[in-house]
Order: C-alpha cells, then structure tokens, then sequence
C-alpha cells in the first residue's frame, strides 16, 4: 500500500472508531435511566455494539500502525479526535436518542452494504461482522421513529423538534475526510456521493411516513472532522478520567 | 384460569395446605393456577419484587461508572453487567407478574417508596475499584443467595433465577478479575482496590439479612420451599469462599476478629453493625434518596414515551406475521 | 395512570430442530415491538434462531392440578364458533429449568378448552404438568428468513465477555483455598 494511502486509510479508520466511541458514550448515558425497562436493555445492546465496532475499526487501524485502541481511545484530548458533530451532542430525550440513532444508523447499514466488495480484505471481513448488528439496529430505531411519529401528539412534536436539530448536523456524515478519494479510487471505502442519495431518499420517504417535515432552513452543517462542539471537550474529560488518573497503570 | 389463593377460614384449607406442603415435599414446583395458601403468594409477591427493585436500582450506582470505565473492554464487560441487571428485574418482574399483580402496582410501591430493595445499593461507588469490588463482593453475596432460590418451589420463580444465576456468572468472575489485578497493580491500583474492599465488605456481609433469630419470615420460607437455606448459612458460605481469596490477594479484610475455626471449617466473622443496616434499610443510608430520586425522574420521564407507543398501537393494525 | 404496556409471552427455539419454549415475557405494544423487544431481552446471549410472541391475555393455561380438579372441561361447551388452529405447548418435568412449557404441535378446535382435550389425546405419551393453548393467528414470529436470523441472533455469539469462560485464567485455583469445606462452583 503507497504511504498516502495508507495515511489516509488510518484516517478513515479513525473517524469510523471516533463515531462509534462517542456515539457509545452519549447513549451510554441513558443505561439504567431509560423510559421502560425493555428499552433500557434494548439501548444497551446498541452500546455494546458500538463499542465493538469502534474496537474493530481501532484494531484494523493498529494493524496498520501499531496504535493502541485504548491509548486512542484514552488518551487522546479532544483536538485529536475525529468523530462528526452529531455524535457529540447531549443525549436529550428519548426522541432525540431515537432520531440520532436511526440516522446514523441509516447511514451506517448503507454505507458498510457499499463497503462489503472493499479491495481492502480485512477492512471487509470487519464489514461482514459489523453489518448484521447494524440490519437490526436500523430495524429497532426504524420502528421507534414511526412509532414517536405516530404516537402522540407530544411525542411528533418532540421528534419534530429533535429532526430540525440534527438534519444539517446529520449531513456531516458524507462529507469525506481528507484524502478519502484516493481510497476510493483504490476501491477500499465506497464513494460518500451515492451512498447520500440513498440516505436522503430512504430518510426522507420514513420521516415523511412517520409524520415529519424536513426542515426548510436546515442551518449549521460541520465540515471538517477536525473541529468540534463545545461538549466534547467535558465529554472525553469525564470518559477519560480514570484510564489518565493513574499514569504509571499498565493494566486494567 | 381460576385462581386459587386459600386462607384458613377456608373450610378446605388445612386438607389442601397438607396436599400443597406435601407436593413442596416431594420436590414438585408450584405453577400459577395451582392452589396455594395466601400467605405463599404474599410472602412471594414481596420477596419477588423486592428482588426486582433491588436489580432495577442496582443498575445505578454500576451504571454511573460506564461512562468513566478505563478500557474499552472493560466499558463493554460493565454495560453488559448492567444490561443483565435490567434483564434480571424484568425477569422477576415477570415471575411476580404471574401471581396477579401488576408491574405498574409494583413499581408505584417502588417510586412511593413503600416498597423495599437490597440496602447495599443505598452505598455511593467512590472509585472505579468499586465496580471490580461490587462484581466481586456483592454479586458473589447475590449468588449464594440465588443459587439457593433456584430450587425454589415456585415455578416461575425458580426459572427466573436458573436464568440469572446462569448469567451472573460472569458478573462475579469480572469483578474478581479486576480486584485480584489491581491488588497486584500499581500504588495507587492497589490502595484504591484496597479501600473498595474496606468500605464494601460489611454491607456485602449485610445483604443475607438479619440473623436467623430476627428473621420473622424464614421459619415459613424455608418451610415452603422458598428458601432452602437460612440467612446466616448463606452468609457462612458467602464468607468462607471470599474471605480466604481476599486474603490471598494480599488485601486485608476489615474486621480484626476474623479466624478461620479449624473445628468448623468455617471463616468466623467479627460482630455486625445491625444499627447502621436498619438505618439503611429505614432510609437513612447515604444515597437512598438520590436513588430513589433518580428512578422517579426516569419513570416520570419516560411517560410520554410509554403512552406514545400506546397511542401508536391503538391507531394501527397489526403488521407481523402469524405463525 | 401509567402504563408499562401489554405483556407478551415470549417462546424461544434455540436450534432449528428443538421446539420453541417460553421463556418469560416482555412488555411491548405490538407484534413488531414485541419482536424487536423479544430480541433485545432474550436474545443477549446464544442460542436462539427463531422467536414467537403472544399476548399474554391470549394464552389459555391449565396445570395438571387444574385439570385434575375439571375446571379445564367445565367450560368446554361454551365453544361454538368455526373450527379455528391452536398452538399446544406442554410442560412435563419438575426438574430444574430456565424453561416453561414446549411447543409439541397444533391442533383444530372450536374453543381452547376443546383444544385441550384434543391435545390431551394427541399428545399422550408422557404426563403433563401444565399445557398453554394459544389460538394460531395469534402468535407472531420473528422473520425466518436466512438473513433476518444471521442479523438478529448471530452477533450474541462472539459477545464471549458475557460467558464466564471468558474469564476463567484470572486468580489462582479456588481448590487452594479450600479446606475441606463443600463444593463451590467450578472455577
């Protein structure tokens, strides 16, 4: 693999992990507070999840240069990171989670269906593992939209108002990082360009579907990965607090 | 499904309370819909869903530390343990369900704060040690108990925790895993390990309830199957498996009058602080309020959630496919 | 007043040629979210390849004692509508269990207590403990197909820090610290 590609391909990696990590954490923070029991399990295992496909994408990363999943993890503050804006969002209520979650994971199970011919072996056998957790992810948050969309009339007011909030920040997820098309000339990530027009398309027709409108002035929409909200600073200070309390720990 | 509760004005009931303790006695399990004595079903109503409470609040004080946990691996392992916890209390929700009542009474009886749960949860997790000491510790102190509510002779009782104790394995073994390494770890690994066992081991010791002779209700548990062992021989056993691997560890255990009796085989322990349990257990521990608060705002917030999808089903036809 | 929504019985089939068992219940508000929910809740761990759900209200119950004592035929003569299909689940053992009643097969019958006594025919061969009656069209099941179960079940298997196998190098063996005092658990 040419040095640029492989840069790139870290990169990629990175911001693939990045997303998974903070995502696991803002929805981390609904376990034991959730609205019925049911749901706290079901929130739960989504976490779980997440936080094995961000070690797949660290571990595919550490193939390539050694890092350490949990020193990236860890011990990087939060200028290093590389995750999208939505993820770092508060949690909000429930309609917020809900909404965030089946966007991403809308975009997740389409991007990883492109993924699975990548040129890159073990970037696809990752895929083939992390896919069918995702088929059922989008399956439950699909099934939640509907359902707060239809419900009540708080409950579509209350997803209203989480859609206006996330649209824009939800676009950030196709913009390609630095370097991107070059992997994909390679074949090893799927273009981010039609892989949008199925996100839109499929979103669109279930939040319509569902009882929403799409927002007419969508506003702010991050771009580069390498900026940031102002919560994720006090978000990796919390998650870090106990891997950075003690220096001189080996283990844990 | 008529349901049969006896009591002893019934004109049957001693007949039928001898044909129900001599099915107990022959090892049979009791299924809703069978006869039993009110006094069973009171006694297992409130046993159940003091069990339940206990997994649903004992989410909380683990649960604070997911966010924090230092690796990766371990953030899985701690979110696992938690879900489990939920899973665990809608399991016996789900057993306590069967004897006619509702998980909406029982909750209320929770959020009233009429209802009780295990007092060891009314303690603040300080350090992340504290995760690896209540893996340890206070679910080896659950299992014993549970393992023994396994046989119990109520059916859906009984199920529900072959199910848990068969998942709560790993809780125990994670938790041990995490002590035992920090014992062995750096300074400050170690003092924290060390200072989760002094603040945990007591109230760990606590959890099998009171002694024997101030534990009104175990005289008929025990006769009906509910329990097949008393408080204080779960609490030997609980003691003579942990205190020798604490030991081990080369952590030390805070009671000074700890000694292992030759005679016995077992690890006798120094007195109990039963004030500081009823105290606890009378809503005075350190955190049975912000326990309590934090189940109330979780429930009252979920309400427009609940009724939503209630709202939801009610407009819609039913899309699944029959068998 | 709140709401924890409906019960679901919730019956699990853990390979493809064992019968699906109950497992317990989930509280959900329809057949889909009572699925999806059944997933969640029972499914964290191997094995499983196929899920039922049913209202817990359209679950017909009877034990043995029941039985025994004619409150299952007493109402047989209130069925008569059409001959509709019935799912007959069946316990039959004491022993230890996280299981309750198995599915042995179906039969046609105008009432569930007419179902029973036909179950009671059919499936003869050893005593039964208790029996669930469900009419057909009210259970739902999870989606059979190939890519549905690899989705929904496959995953829990390399979850392996939820088994305690997992775990098993950690600490010295427990044996060493034994002095002569009864059998713990397998370390």
């Amino acid at each position: 693999m040419r040095s640029e590609v492989r840069e790139a391909l870290i990169a990629k990696l990175t911001a693939l992990a990045d997303d998974e990590v903070i995502l696991a954490h803002r929805n981390s923070e609904w376990v034991g507070h959730g609205p019925i029991l049911e749901e706290d399990i079901a929130l739960a295992n989504i976490v779980q999840d997440e936080l094995g496909h961000a070690t797949l994408w660290y571990g595919l990363r550490q193939q390539l240069d050694g890092s350490d999943p949990d020193q990236l993890a860890f011990f990087r503050d939060a200028n290093e990171y590389r995750c999208c804006e939505l993820v770092e969002l508060p949690k909000g209520d429930w309609a917020f989670t809900m909404l965030r979650q089946y966007l991403f994971d809308l975009y997740e199970a389409l991007w990883l269906e492109a993924a699975r011919h990548s040129t890159y072996q073990p970037l696809a056998d990752a895929v083939q593992k992390i896919i069918r957790e995702e088929r059922f992810h989008l399956q439950h948050t699909q099934a939640w939209v509907e359902r707060l969309g239809q419900g009540t009339e708080e409950s579509n007011r209350r997803l209203q108002q989480a859609l206006e909030m996330q649209w824009s920040y939800a676009q950030q997820l196709f913009v390609p990082i630095p370097g991107e098309e070059l992997l994909v000339a390679e074949g090893i990530v799927p273009d981010l360009a039609p892989i949008k027009e199925r996100w839109l398309e499929h979103s669109t027709r279930h939040l319509q579907a569902a009882g929403l409108k799409l927002p007419i002035n969508p506003g702010y929409q991050p771009t580069s990965r390498a900026y940031h909200t102002e919560h994720l600073w006090s978000l990796l200070a919390e998650m870090q607090s106990t891997a950075r309390w003690d220096a001189e720990a080996k283990v844990w | 499904m008529p349901i049969k509760y006896g009591v002893p004005s019934d004109p049957d009931y001693n007949e039928r309370l001898r044909e129900f303790e001599a099915r107990i006695a022959r090892g049979e399990k009791i299924e809703p819909g069978d006869w039993m004595p009110e006094e069973y079903r009171r006694q297992l109503i409130r046993m159940i869903s003091q069990h339940a409470h206990s997994e649903v609040v004992g989410m909380l004080p683990e649960g604070a530390w997911i966010t924090r946990a230092p690796t990766l691996k371990r953030k899985m392992i701690l979110v696992a343990k938690v879900q489990d916890e939920a899973g665990h209390g809608q399991y016996l929700y789900h057993a306590a369900e069967t004897l006619g009542i509702s998980r909406e009474a029982m909750l209320e009886a929770l959020l009233s704060g009429k209802a009780k749960y295990s007092s060891i949860f009314n303690y603040p997790t300080l350090t992340w040690a504290d995760i690896g000491t209540i893996g340890w510790l206070v679910d080896g102190a659950a299992i014993k108990n549970q393992t023994m509510l396994a046989a119990c002779s109520y059916g859906p009782y009984s199920r529900a925790m072959v199910r848990i104790c068969a998942e709560e394995t790993f809780h125990h073994k994670q938790g041990k895993e995490m002590v035992l390494l920090y014992a062995k770890g750096t300074p400050k690994q170690r003092q924290m390990a060390q200072d989760a066992i002094n603040r945990w081991w007591w109230p760990a010791l606590m959890m099998m309830g009171p002694h024997d002779k101030d534990s009104p209700n175990t005289e008929i548990l025990v006769r009906w199957g509910i329990k097949t062992k008393t408080n204080d021989q779960v609490r030997q056993e609980f003691i003579n498996e942990h205190a020798p691997e604490i030991l081990e560890a080369g952590l030390t255990i805070p009671d000074p009058e700890l000694r292992y009796d030759e005679a016995t085989g077992n690890w006798i322990h120094g007195p109990i602080n039963w004030d500081e349990f009823w105290q606890v257990v009378g809503g005075n521990g350190p955190m049975n309020k912000e326990r309590l608060e934090a189940r109330r705002r979780a429930h009252a917030e979920g309400a427009w959630v609940r009724e939503a999808l209630e709202a939801y089903a009610a407009k819609k036809q039913k899309t699944a496919v029959a068998v | 007043m709140d709401t924890q929504w409906p019960r679901w019985e919730v019956f699990k089939q853990d390979t493809p040629h064992k019968p699906h068992q109950a497992v317990g219940s989930v509280h959900a508000v329809d057949p889909e979210h009572a699925l999806l929910t059944a997933r969640n809740v029972f499914a964290r761990r191997p094995q499983a390849v196929s899920l039922w759900v049913a209202r817990a209200e359209d679950v017909y119950a009877w034990t043995q004692e029941e039985i025994l004592e004619g409150l299952a035929t007493a109402r047989a003569d209130a069925g008569l509508g059409t001959a509709c299909r019935y799912l007959v689940f069946r316990k039959t053992s004491h022993k230890r269990s996280m299981t309750f009643v198995d599915h042995v097969g179906e039969v046609e019958a105008t009432s569930p207590e007419e179902a029973l006594q036909q179950a009671q025919a059919r499936f003869s061969d050893t005593t039964a403990l208790a029996w669930w009656i469900v009419p057909a069209d009210k259970v739902y099941q999870s989606d059979p197909s190939p890519e549905t179960v690899e989705s929904w079940f496959a995953p829990a298997r390399d979850k392996t820090y939820k088994q305690q196998q997992y775990y098993a190098t950690v600490g010295s063996h427990i044996s060493k610290h034994k002095r002569g005092r009864g059998v713990e658990d397998e370390e």
